[in-house]
This record gives structure tokens, sequence and C-alpha cells, in this order.
């Protein structure tokens, strides 16, 4: 159906647009509203449209754990949270390491899917940090990026070779940045708060190591490395200091490290064990101004479902990883936007062209012509979170409960309202 | 103190001497294998107070013990609030001497049941009596007393409340249960 | 004080009135012991499961003689005996046990935090017996009750914890528990098991120096080294750690004459603590384990005396 959404504020970061004004889609394109025919016409008076949101950062969980998540649940959860396109971690099970796992994660996507699942290939065979996988069959299957998202390859010679192949089939690399012996057999942020609990810690080190060896490989290689869930303020400055002399470095942060600390762990709850972990107070300080003030390009949410058994056992043995897609636009807006850290268009920035360039994707906007991916939120909004109302199959959340501004209401994929408040 | 007044501090005192001339009558004033034994917490000093009398008396008084019979209860879990262990002290051998238990209020006979338990883990007594200050006369227990101070049989939705003159207000009262909170 | 919880967790959660209740209680249990009945009828009826998920003899002992003196039905279960081996979640475990009618839970086990996790969700009332490297109540408490046994009470008094801080829950609880009594506290040690971090707990001192964090003290607990840490690469070897963390007749010359010396065992002689020492006047190591009877007697006591049916 061709759709005329009136009278929204429309922020428009990739063409530098923030005005009151009407959009038209006609034939899942970007049209000229005093155009468009035989349309639907919504009045969006105090709503906010932005091109749709992307999130480089996420696990769907099919192959492998399809109890936890499918593409469909987790598209339509993407749907829910303003996403109109999302990065496919590689970490399932099988892996996605072959050509024919992104054929597999094509197909399903294109039958089940909501919103566009964009596949990212792993890096090594089955990400286990050995063997480079076959990069340029992933490239030619259609993959984005590549990642051993989960786990680090620890072998640096390993590390520059990939990145080095990488760049001539021109895909950017998302890395999980963690050195394995620094942070062995932790399972929160080491600090005062392991120190108390008497938990193992894993040190901001381990990350903060691994991203100054990836600022090395991406100035040797002129290739961009993008840093996955940077977590402590000393990442921050790295990544900072190197932008600064023009390496091709990016990195991004999740709602929850934007949000919480890993004094939270005192309570057991195994909804605050993930990795990179919660850190500091003094981190996650670093890492909104680092957000507000564009040395993290991108919000990404490392959606990760685990089912409720998985998740009901003692704190040591739960599995890492919070679902976020449903809760991201709303719990970073609280956080940055109602706070005053930052003004809403930059901050639309980090969900629409941020993620983006990450992605090498040009002009990512809402000029007639393009494809019609729409995000339409209300920043009014204000809400108290209830997993039970999520599309997810899976419930691991530590925002239950959490009274948080801004809501998505609708979300458009190809001129298709996907996603609608209240219907 | 939110009650009704059943007995003066003057009831009480003349309670106490009639008491220790019972006691005394019966021990002829010979206390050296006899022990007051009272239960916390008004038992205690309650007993101090019989203990006393005596010793004005005879000039000589039997040895002094407490007992904490929380250990012994028969309503652990039951009750709404677990109270706090007082100080258990049996100074003196059980075997073969003579005891008088003493306790403020005998009611169910409760109380004295587990009392006897406790005592008889110490060892064996020769003999055991028990004296109260006020008899109730609602008991539950094939129990009762050999030494009554006074008798009080208020409505089963008050408890009995004595106060001695240490703890201010003496005097003995009926409060309602919803009220005490002593 | 009245005692109004089902569950004993930590000494954290605890405030300092109620550690004193237990103190209090668990001195007239020592008495029961010393008499001719060692026994008394406080628990009968009711039903003690000691679930031990990591291997323990001397915890398990005196916890399982302590449900025995108060007379209640002790059953007993290891992990490799648990079906937890059969791939059962530690819930699924405890609510099986539960189902049996159980009354208390007397629990250890290698997570920090497991036993905090299942008394949410059980009726029966929880003992912890130590998790991870977190807590270790009845151990910090037996210790506590030791030294105001013979000091006559903890507020003021300099207390050094030494040795392997890091992967202690027993320092942890009694570092909690004393600076609730109103003790100073000196955790001590080599510097990759002792993190400056406690530092932000007010009261608590940390110190890598042998002689600086025991010339003052009026108490000394020492803790097992254990040889995993070595393989793992936090000191260099025992002889090491001996020479210079260790307390033997030398060290005592620049300690006070009356300062008390313990250890919540087992020890390993002439690593942490030289023989000579250990069986030396100033030791009160046996001591220790006695008292450790009567404050889990107190414990059960209490904890059972608040789990409604």
């Amino acid at each position: 159906m061709n759709l005329i959404l009136k009278n929204a504020r429309i922020i428009d970061p990739g063409r530098n647009i923030d005005t009151i004004g009407d959009i038209g889609v006609e034939n899942a394109v970007i049209t000229d509203p005093g155009k468009v025919t035989n349309a639907r016409e919504i009045d969006l008076t105090g709503k906010v449209v932005t091109p749709g949101f992307i999130d480089v950062h996420v696990h769907l969980r099919q192959p492998g754990n399809t109890t936890a998540e499918t593409i469909a649940s987790g598209t339509a959860a993407a749907a829910a949270g303003g996403f109109t396109s999302v990065v496919a971690m590689p970490n399932t099970s099988p892996a996605a390491d072959t050509a024919g796992a992104i054929e597999y994660l094509r197909q399903t996507a294109a039958r089940t899917g909501v919103v566009r699942v964009l596949p990212c290939g792993c890096m090594t065979k089955n990400f286990a940090g050995q063997e480079m996988a076959g990069i340029g069959s992933l490239k030619s299957a259609g993959v984005v990026a590549l990642s051993d998202d989960g786990k680090c390859i620890q072998d640096h010679s390993l590390m520059r070779h990939v990145v080095e192949y990488a760049k001539s089939f021109e895909l950017p690399i998302l890395d999980h940045c963690e050195d394995n012996y620094l942070a062995a057999g932790g399972v929160m942020n080491e600090g005062k708060w392991s120190v108390l609990l008497g938990m193992n810690g894993m040190t901001g080190a381990a990350e903060e190591l691994m991203i100054a060896r990836n600022i090395i490989l991406a100035r040797q290689f002129q290739w961009p490395i993008h840093m996955q869930h940077v977590s402590v303020k000393e990442s921050v400055e790295l990544i900072r200091k190197a932008r600064a002399e023009g390496i091709p470095v990016t990195g991004e942060a999740t709602p929850h490290h934007l949000s919480l600390t890993d004094d939270c762990i005192k309570t057991y709850d195994t909804n605050y064990k993930m990795n990179p972990p919660l850190r500091s107070e003094e981190d996650r300080q670093a890492l909104l101004r680092a957000v507000a003030d564009g040395t993290i390009t991108a919000i990404a949410t490392d959606h990760a479902p685990h089912t409720v058994t998985a998740k009901l056992v003692e704190f040591d043995h739960a599995p890492f990883g919070i679902i976020g897609l449903e809760t991201a636009l709303s719990v970073t807006y609280t956080e940055l936007v109602a706070s005053g850290m930052m003004a809403l268009p930059e901050f639309v920035k980090r969900l629409t062209t941020g993620p983006a360039d990450i992605l090498r994707m040009k002009d990512y906007d809402l000029a007639e012509g393009k494809a019609a991916d729409i995000t339409v939120f209300d920043p009014e909004a204000e809400y108290v979170v209830d997993p039970s109302t999520f599309k997810s199959k899976s419930r691991n959340t530590p925002f239950g409960g959490r009274r948080v501004r801004c809501r998505n209401i609708m979300t458009i994929v190809g001129g298709n309202v996907v996603y609608e408040y209240g219907k | 103190m939110n009650g009704n007044k059943l007995f003066t501090a003057e009831d009480i005192d003349a309670a106490v001497e009639k008491i220790a001339s019972d006691i005394g009558a019966e021990f002829k004033g010979d206390f050296s294998d006899c022990a007051l034994v009272g239960i916390h917490n008004q038992g205690v000093p309650f007993a101090q107070l019989i203990c006393e009398s005596l010793r004005k008396k005879y000039g000589t008084a039997p040895l002094l013990g407490k007992l904490d019979i929380s250990m012994y209860r028969d309503d652990i879990g039951n009750r709404l609030r677990l109270p706090a262990i007082k100080e258990t002290e049996i100074p003196f051998d059980v075997n073969g001497s003579s005891i008088i238990l003493v306790d403020d209020v005998l009611s169910t006979g409760r109380t004295i049941r587990a009392a006897l338990d406790a005592l008889t883990d110490y060892g064996r007594a020769g003999l055991i009596r028990l004296a109260v200050l006020v008899d109730r006369g609602n008991l539950e227990f094939p129990i009762h007393a050999d030494y009554v101070g006074l008798y009080s049989t208020p409505p089963s939705d008050e408890k009995i409340v004595v106060r001695f003159a240490a703890d201010g207000e003496p005097g003995i009262y009926a409060v309602k249960w919803e009220n005490h909170n002593l | 004080m009245e005692w109004t919880r089902k569950d004993l967790l930590s000494l954290y959660d605890l405030e300092a009135e109620e550690i004193e209740c237990i103190l209090d209680t668990a001195a007239e249990f020592k008495k029961v012991s010393q008499r001719r009945v060692k026994k008394v009828p406080a628990l009968r009826g009711k039903t003690v499961v000691n679930f031990f998920v990591e291997p323990s003899t001397r915890t398990r002992v005196s916890f399982e003689l302590a449900e025995q003196r108060l007379s209640a039905d002790v059953v007993n279960m290891q992990a490799q005996a648990s079906s937890l081996l059969k791939g059962e979640t530690l819930l699924d475990t405890v609510k099986n046990i539960e189902a049996l009618q159980v009354d208390l839970v007397v629990m250890r086990h290698s997570a920090t935090g497991a036993q905090a996790f299942i008394a949410s969700k059980l009726k029966c009332g929880v003992i912890n017996a130590g998790d991870g490297a977190h807590s270790h109540p009845t151990q910090a408490l037996l210790d506590i009750f030791t030294i105001r046994e013979k000091k006559g009470g903890i507020k003021g008094l300099n207390v050094t914890i030494l040795g392997d801080i890091l992967h202690s829950r027993v320092a942890r609880s009694n570092m909690w528990g004393l600076l609730k009594l109103g003790a100073n506290v000196t955790l001590a040690g080599p510097s990759t098991l002792v993190p400056r971090e406690f530092e932000s707990i007010p009261g608590v001192k940390v110190c890598h120096n042998l002689k600086d964090a025991v010339a003052n003290a009026d108490v000394v607990n020492l803790l097992r080294i254990q040889h995993e840490r070595q393989t793992a690469g936090f000191f260099p070897g025992t002889g090491e750690y001996a020479r210079f963390f260790g307390i033997n007749a030398e060290s005592m010359k620049f300690m006070k004459p009356d300062v008390m010396i313990m250890h919540p065992g087992p020890i390993n002689r002439d690593v942490e603590l030289s023989g000579e020492v250990a069986d030396g006047s100033n030791s009160v190591i046996l001591e220790q384990v006695t008292n450790g009877l009567a404050v889990r007697m107190a414990v059960l006591f209490l904890v059972a005396g608040c789990v409604k049916k």
C-alpha cells in the first residue's frame, strides 16, 4: 500500500535535514508526497521520521538454537524495535563460514524474515581462530562483513592476514576484542565488585589490548576494523586517538553498557551477565561521552537470546548475553537524549548513518527514489518495559520494569509497514 | 501499662512472703540440698525475690539457677516470632538435689513440661517442685503448682503480664494479646 | 533482638545486632555440648539436608554433628552422588529435595550466589556453607565467636587476615562480620592475592608486607595457601611464600605477646604457619573447631524457627 507520512519531524542525517514535513512512499520507494496516489495517509504530528535503523550486531540463533530465537522471531523483534536491517552474526551452529551457510540464511530470511537480514561471515573456520574461512566465497554469497564474534582471533599473525585478505574483497571487519589470557575464567568485570563478590573478573585490559592490536593492523593495511561492544574507557581513548590520526577504525556501544554497571551483579541475576561484562560507572560515563561526541559512531544491541532454562542457573554457569532489539531505542534515548547529553539529530546518526558507514553503505538517506526503509518514533512517549510483550522468543533482559522514554511506533521496510505500535 | 491491673505491688510482696513461708515450712529451713531455678523471663527475678525473703527469714537460702527453655519448646516454627535465647545457669549438681522450678505465671503447663525435659538433661533430681506467682487455671497438661501466690482467671484473649519493681510500674496486669509486645 | 530470617546467606546482609544474636545464642549452645546429655530436642521432627556440591569434610561433619545434637533428621548429599551429573539443573535438584518435605538445606557450592539464587525460589530455609570465593558465614561467625570469647569483645580490635584473600570466602565473610562489630581489618599477603580494591571499604587496610601487617595485630587469622594458585602463576612457590608471608617463631618476636593465632584449617604446616606456632600457646585453632559446633547449632536453631510451614 502506498503511504503518506504527514506532519512529521523528518530527521535525515545523510542529507542534513531536520524539518517538519511529509514523506511519500509508492511502489516500495520514497516518492514526492504530492505525487503519491491511493495512499494511506498517516498524521504523525509530534512524531519523528528517520531512515530505518540498522543494527550491526544481532544474534538470530538460526540455525542451531531455534528454541531461543529464529530468523522470523528475531526480525520481528527488530521490527518492533525500529530496526529495518540487522547484521546477523555468524556464530550459529553450524557457523556461517561457508557460501552454503550464507545461502541458507538468505533464503530463510527471504521466506520468514520481517526486516532485512544482512549476512556476516566468519573470519576463520567455525570461528575457531585457527584457519582462515573462505572469505572470497563468502563475499560472492553476499556477506556484508566478516566477524568471529563471541571469540577473538588470538594469533596476531592470522589476524593480520585476515585483514589483508579481507581488504582485497572489500569486506569490513567487525571484531570482538578480547585477549583470552587476560579474560580467562572471568564471569564479570574485574574491579571492586568482582573483588567483593569473590567472582572471577575479566579485566578491561583484555579488551584494550586487542583494540590496540586492531588499530595497529587497521593503520598498517589501511582497512577498516570495527570494534564491537566497546566497554571500557581506555578503549574509548584508543579509538578517539586513532580516529584523530585518520586510522580507519570505528566502535559501537550497546544499550546495556550505556545504562548499567557491574554493581547490578550483586543480585546474581544472570540477565546482567554478558561479554564484555558490565563495567564501572566511570567506564559507562566515558562511553556515553564517546557516543555523544561521535568517537563511537554506532549503537548496536548485541541481541543475544537465551532460553529461560539456560539463564535460570548459577551465575557462574549461565551463558553470556542478553536481548536488546526491543529496548535499544528507548534505553539509549533515555540515557543520551532525555538526559540532555546529545541532540536528537546526532543521536539518530548512531542508529542510521553511523552503522551504514561501518558497512560501507553509500548515501543512506530518505532521498526520493531510495528504498522506503523508514522508522517512526514518538520521542514524548514514556512507559515501563514489559518483556511479556516482546516479539523475541527469549526474555533474557535486565530492563523489565524499567521506566524509559521514547517508543518506536512504526517500522517500514521496502514500503511495507512491518510493525505498527498497538496493531 | 496498657492493660487491666489485676494485682498491686503490695499483692506481689505478700505473695512472695507466702511462698517463701510455704517453702521454708516444707524444707524446715534447711536448704543445703535445695535450689531455686527461675524460668526466663520473669521466673528469674521472681526466684531471686523468694531467695531474698528466705535469707531474711532463715539467714540461709537455696542456690539460685536460671533456665531458658527455648531449646525444649514444642512449637518451634509455629510461633510468629522467635525470642532470643537467654542464659541458662545451673551452678550445682542436679543429681539427687531438690529443685523448685519458679515461674511467674502458670497457664497451659507447656513451659513447665519443657522445663522438666531441660532439667532432666542436666541430671536426675531427687525432687522437683513448682512455685508460681499467678495460677490462671487453664492447664492443658497434667501439671500443677505446689506453691501458688495468687489466682486469677482473665478472659482467654488476655495475657497475664507481671512487672516487678525493677521493671517499673510494678503490678500484675491483664493485657489483650494483640497489645502485648513485651 | 529477634531473629527473623529463614536463610543465612552472607554476613554482609546482617545487622550488627543480628550477628550478636547468633553469637549470644551460640554461647548457650556451647554449654549444651559441655553437659552430660549433649543433645536438645529443639529440631525434633525437622529434616535437614546437607547438600555439598563441592567437597568438604570439616564443615560437613561440623554441621552434621550440630544437626544431630539438635535432634534433627539428617541426610547428606554429595555432588558426585546427586543427579547434577546427569544434567539436571541445580534448581530442579533442590526443588526435588524440597518436595521431600525438608525443612532446611545446608548447601556448599563452587559458584558465588548459588545459595542466594535457590533461597529465593524455596520455602525451606537455606544455610550457606560456602559459595565460591564469596561467603562462608558460619566459619566467620565461629572465628568472631572465638575472638569475642577470648578478647571480651570485637570493637576496636586490630584483626589481620593473612593469605590468599582473592580466592577466600572465609576472608570476605570475616571482613564483613568484623567490620559490622567495629574491628579494624587488615587484609595481607602477596600483592597478586590481595587486591587493592578492598581499600574502598571503610575500615579495611590492605598490606603486602608481613611485618607491617601483623606488628600491631590483636588477632592474626591465617588462610590456607592452595597449590593450584601457584600453578596459576599468582606466586612462585610455597617455599618463597613461607619465607615472606609465613608465620613462625621468628615472626612471633615482632607481634604482640598476646596475639591470637587463628586458622580455619586444614593447615599446611610450615607453609603459612609453622608447626611450632600452630601448637603454641597463642594458637586457638582447636577452640575454633569446638566453637564451630556451637555456632552452627545456633544458626540452625534460629533459621529453623523462621521457616514457616
